[in-house]
């Protein structure tokens, strides 16, 4: 089962001819990602790493009918490539990108919105189920077929939580990176909800950073409507108080946004909370 | 970017010019870097009496004595009193002389890009000028709240209720939506993140104007905002050394620890500052060089630690879209060009991490595969130096 990617799922690259799209796609593909066709407008036509490269959005899925796109192209074009895969009808568009202008971020996760598009990123490292598919950046080497399910905000740090998992012998059923951006696409709380409904998912991993009230969200739906059991790690614990977003940000969100704070909230809901992240899998044994 | 990351702020007249730009009506000012030609200002304002502010990107600058309220005869002395005076570890470079206004009533008015919403929100209370806060938590009822979807062209129509809410009537009502429109226009076309205005003064002759400024811009949009982005308020904000960073695309916050970090994520980064902590050192800094990082940006990241005061080095890499080959040779030039002199721990994982652990071996470097082991590493390496 996993969640939102498995061994079916059609992908577009778009950016597939550019240094990070080629190196990316080639270890998507190598990984089993059923990469369809790659898009670079003025390259259409060509085929690149053996699939074919089209024009446009629109064109590459009316050829392929591809559900799923990425984005490796560069922060400034990225708005209008990310519209594009949205009216070309895909159904998750997952932005790597970096360093997005957040007005765009907020415009296209307004549009994947209005949509039913599922966003994930920007400034993430993508998902991947493994032995199935990836789409991103994630080492798959690193990962191991299993029954957690993990949902972060960070990129390398998951990767250091997936490989110490693998290690101790526990799998993965999807890990989902949501990047580290204030404005993103799918959150937590999603990812929870489609792994409480995932039969092959039995633990829950959450990653969180300081900053921002996704951590509190989550503890609030923990409480109502998870069942299966949920662990988490906070980065950012002994980082000096981030300033302030102007008081305007304290209205609206308090002053919640502490390392210390959110792990208060979470251990409140009943989701096991660790120092270091290495502790996670020694948990997980302890609960067995 | 990170919280962990200084807020891209702007100075309050940096803010207030771009009010101006704006049409958002302002009390007339003038910048000083010394105390020349005040007299020139005393004449264009008419009054003998005006505001001195400090420009300081850090708060309580009222507390401080940076803001005052002087006569012209008193300005060249207090100007010189308070340029090159420390300001929570920053000396005032610019002092602002602007117009007083009278006071009949004040305001608060923000508009922010909300994160959780993806949309703009309008903040507003009648009740301004002071910790609005304290507002919010003992009149929430005084405070109001909408939001503006991404799409929405904000026509004045849009702002009549909020003005009436706050209690503006006939002709300044219509200044308020006019205001509101330029406010809301103004956050969209500069990709201001947040813009606050405490307090809107509402003059005895029923003119608003806004008194202060506190801008925050986007700094992921200065492909196209470079006039905002190359203001002064963006060099300030940084150490010498951050600045550096910055300008070469690594996000890099300055800490008083004695391990300096090169790492690549935020999340991995702050989670190796914790390591050290949590083993009983601490971190000298907090060093992102960001996705996709190549070798000059390794190279330039251990060039900013050569020069900082510290004990010892931990490059600590998980590398997904950055490759532990390109990392590898950035270490090596680094250590090649930079006179490194401390111990320095290297972990390396994750893409091409292979190719970059024989790179390092073929120049005796030894790279460790797990964090933990190399955190404790350094930290033995360094307590026994001492």
């Amino acid at each position: 089962m996993a969640i939102l990617l498995n061994e079916n799922t059609k992908v577009i690259v778009q950016g597939i001819t550019g240094k990070q799209g080629t190196f990316h796609a080639r270890s998507m593909i190598d990984y089993g990602t059923k990469v369809v066709a790659g898009v670079t407008p003025g390259k259409g036509g060509q085929e690149h790493l053996g699939v074919p490269v089209f024009d446009s959005m629109k064109e590459a899925v009316e050829a392929t009918q591809a559900t799923a796109s990425v984005i490796f192209i560069p922060a400034r074009f990225t708005y209008s490539a990310a519209m594009e895969a949205i009216d070309a009808g895909i159904n998750l568009l997952t932005v790597i990108t970096e360093g997005v202008p957040v007005q765009d971020s907020a415009r296209i996760r307004q549009k994947a919105l209005d949509n039913d598009v599922v966003m994930v990123g920007p400034n993430c490292p993508g998902l991947i189920t493994p032995e199935a598919s990836k789409i991103g950046i994630i080492p798959g080497e690193i990962c191991a077929k299993g029954n957690v399910g993990i949902v972060s905000r960070s990129g390398t740090l998951t990767y250091e939580i997936i490989q110490n998992l693998t290690v101790n012998s526990f799998g993965q059923s999807t890990c989902v990176g949501l990047g580290g951006d204030p404005i993103k696409g799918i959150g937590f709380n999603e990812c929870l909800t489609l792994f409480e409904n995932d039969p092959q998912t039995k633990q829950i991993i959450l990653v969180g950073e300081i900053g921002g009230t996704g951590e509190q969200q989550a503890a609030d739906l923990v409480k109502k409507e998870i069942t299966k059991p949920v662990y988490a790690f906070i980065a950012g614990q002994t980082a000096p108080p981030g300033k302030q977003m102007g008081h305007a940000g304290a209205i609206v969100h308090g002053k919640s946004g502490t390392a210390k704070e959110k792990m208060r909230i979470l251990s409140e809901a009943g989701i096991t909370t660790v120092k270091i992240s290495s502790e996670i899998p020694l948990r997980i044994k302890e609960n067995l | 970017m990170p919280v962990f990351n200084n807020m891209p702020m702007l100075y309050e007249i940096e803010g207030k010019q771009l009010f101006k730009e704006n049409k958002i009506p302002v009390p007339r000012f003038r910048a000083y870097t010394d105390s020349n030609s005040i007299s020139q200002f005393v004449e264009e304002i008419g009054s003998d009496v005006m505001m001195a502010k400090a420009q300081a990107l850090s708060g309580g600058r009222g507390k401080a004595g940076l803001i005052k309220k002087v006569s012209s005869a008193e300005a060249e002395e207090y100007i010189q009193s308070i340029l090159g005076r420390d300001h929570r570890g920053k000396p005032v470079e610019i002092v602002m002389l602007e117009e007083p206004l009278e006071i009949e009533k004040e305001y608060y008015l923000a508009v922010m890009l909300d994160n959780e919403s993806g949309k703009y929100l309008i903040i507003a209370s009648s009740r301004g000028g002071v910790d609005i806060e304290e507002v919010a938590e003992h009149y929430p009822d005084d405070i109001f709240k909408e939001y503006l979807s991404i799409w929405d062209v904000p026509f004045s129509y849009l702002f009549i209720d909020l003005g009436k809410n706050l209690g503006f009537e006939a002709k300044t009502l219509t200044s308020f939506t006019n205001l509101m429109t330029n406010m809301v226009n103004m956050a969209k076309q500069r990709d201001l993140t947040l813009v606050e205005i405490n307090p809107l003064i509402l003059t005895p002759d029923k003119k608003i104007i806004a008194a202060d400024s506190k801008v925050v811009i986007d700094g992921n949009s200065d492909f196209r905002q470079a006039n905002i982005t190359s203001l002064k308020s963006q060099r300030d904000r940084h150490t010498e050394l951050e600045f550096e960073a910055d300008q070469a695309g690594i996000s890099y916050v300055q800490l008083d620890g004695e391990i300096g970090i090169v790492s690549g994520g935020a999340g991995l980064s702050m989670a190796t500052c914790d390591l050290l902590e949590f083993f009983g050192s601490s971190p000298a800094n907090f060093l992102d060089v960001g996705g996709g990082a190549d070798e000059t940006k390794i190279e330039k990241s251990l060039e900013i630690l050569s020069r900082q005061d510290i004990k010892g080095i931990f490059v600590n890499f998980f590398a997904g879209i950055t490759r532990c080959n390109d990392v590898a040779h950035g270490i090596i030039n680094a250590s090649k060009k930079f006179k490194i002199e401390v111990p320095i721990v290297i972990r390396l994982v994750g893409t091409n991490d292979k190719e970059g652990i024989s790179i390092l071996e073929k120049n005796g470097i030894k790279a460790y595969g797990e964090m933990e082991p190399a955190a404790r590493k350094i930290i033995e390496l360094v307590k026994g130096g001492n």
